[in-house]
């Protein structure tokens, strides 16, 4: 008699959150038919879809095309990593400007940066979205030509390509560990 | 079957007492606020969802879209009092779920926009993820407090029945 009795409420409750839930369900996908711009069910959430501006260009750099900018210091490169990871290790010609907080690094960008400069943001791993916010908001400010170098900081050390670590030798004192002062010093890119 | 009764318009008001109707209150505000922006900016929650990297892609959009109204029927009905058991047992899950999807992230160095009252559409964040999951934590202890009294309310009633 007891258990039958407790198993009732059990399932009450149970029906009470299985109504709530599908109740949602359907409020959820009747308001989005409504809506002008509604969402796809299903979406696509590869890069390659995601980093398409709105006139259709890719925003996704190949590690190639990057190494040559790079190289050639014809592309500003913007860490979006946290500080720590960044003094950890980055990209040799990248600087660091995190996208968590970045307010305030915008004095590293606005006014540094010229509009129409070649612009590659970075961060690390597959999924990591700071590069691709990072690159939106500096599109959004109005800079011209930014793209994004997916997975970029994993590729870039697996490719082999020049990086500045905190071990390292060159570069030391551009390595910035509080993310506040010191950030132009012995950056090797110039933007003249 | 009157001793445990739910809904509103069964004298509940009395039964709950003045901690549980806090309790009811507070999450029942907490959850109507943290619905508004997501509500209005789905594509952006959707982001955030995305961003955290936990659920398959085909579950994304699905959930971007009926997860705030989930919290707002959630806060609405603990706010009225209504369905007292479900929105203690869902209200619970959920804020165990965001916690567990927190930490994880915490844990595996990813850090993210929480996604929690504000979608990304408002703009960055600066905050650290440790302190979303100490909030969620805070949120918690009413939610705790509504579940097992509920749970106890129905360990009481099956005793009374038995006896």
């Amino acid at each position: 008699m007891k258990t039958e009795r407790l198993g009732k409420n059990i399932w009450r409750a149970a029906w009470q959150s299985g109504a709530m839930v599908v109740l949602a369900m359907f409020i959820g996908l009747l308001v989005n038919e409504g809506r002008s711009d509604g969402l796809a069910l299903v979406a696509d959430w590869s890069p390659e879809v995601r980093l398409t501006t709105d006139a259709g260009d890719s925003m996704v750099v190949s590690l190639e095309e990057a190494e040559r900018l790079c190289l050639d210091k014809k592309a500003v490169f913007l860490d979006a990593r946290p500080p720590e990871e960044y003094a950890r290790g980055h990209i040799s010609c990248a600087k660091n400007v995190p996208w968590q907080g970045f307010e305030a690094y915008m004095d590293r960008v606005w006014g540094v940066i010229p509009e129409d400069a070649w612009i590659v943001t970075y961060c690390d791993g597959e999924a990591c979205s700071l590069s691709e916010d990072l690159a939106k908001e500096l599109m959004a400010l109005g800079y011209k030509q930014v793209k994004v170098l997916l997975n970029g900081w994993t590729q870039w050390k697996e490719a082999g390509l020049p990086v500045e670590t905190r071990d390292g030798d060159r570069q030391t004192a551009g390595i910035e560990k509080d993310g506040t002062s010191s950030h132009h010093r012995g950056h090797p890119l110039q933007y003249s | 079957m009157a001793d445990v009764q739910t809904g509103f318009f069964r004298r509940q008001w009395q039964q709950d007492g003045p901690l549980g109707l806090i309790a009811r209150l507070i999450l029942g505000v907490i959850f109507i606020y943290a619905s508004m922006d997501k509500i209005a900016h789905p594509a952006a929650f959707a982001k955030d969802i995305y961003n955290y990297q936990i659920l398959p892609e085909v579950l994304i959009n699905l959930t971007a879209l009926a997860l705030p109204w989930l919290e707002l029927i959630l806060g609405i009905f603990l706010v009225i009092g209504l369905f007292r058991e479900g929105t203690a047992w869902m209200v619970t899950l959920l804020l165990i779920v965001f916690f567990g999807a927190m930490v994880f992230n915490l844990a595996r160095g990813l850090d993210i926009h929480c996604g929690c009252f504000h979608t990304s559409a408002q703009g960055t964040d600066s905050a650290p993820m440790a302190w979303y999951v100490f909030r969620d934590g805070l949120f918690l202890v009413p939610a705790f407090y509504l579940f097992f009294r509920t749970v106890r309310e129905q360990l009481q009633a099956a005793r009374g029945r038995a006896s």
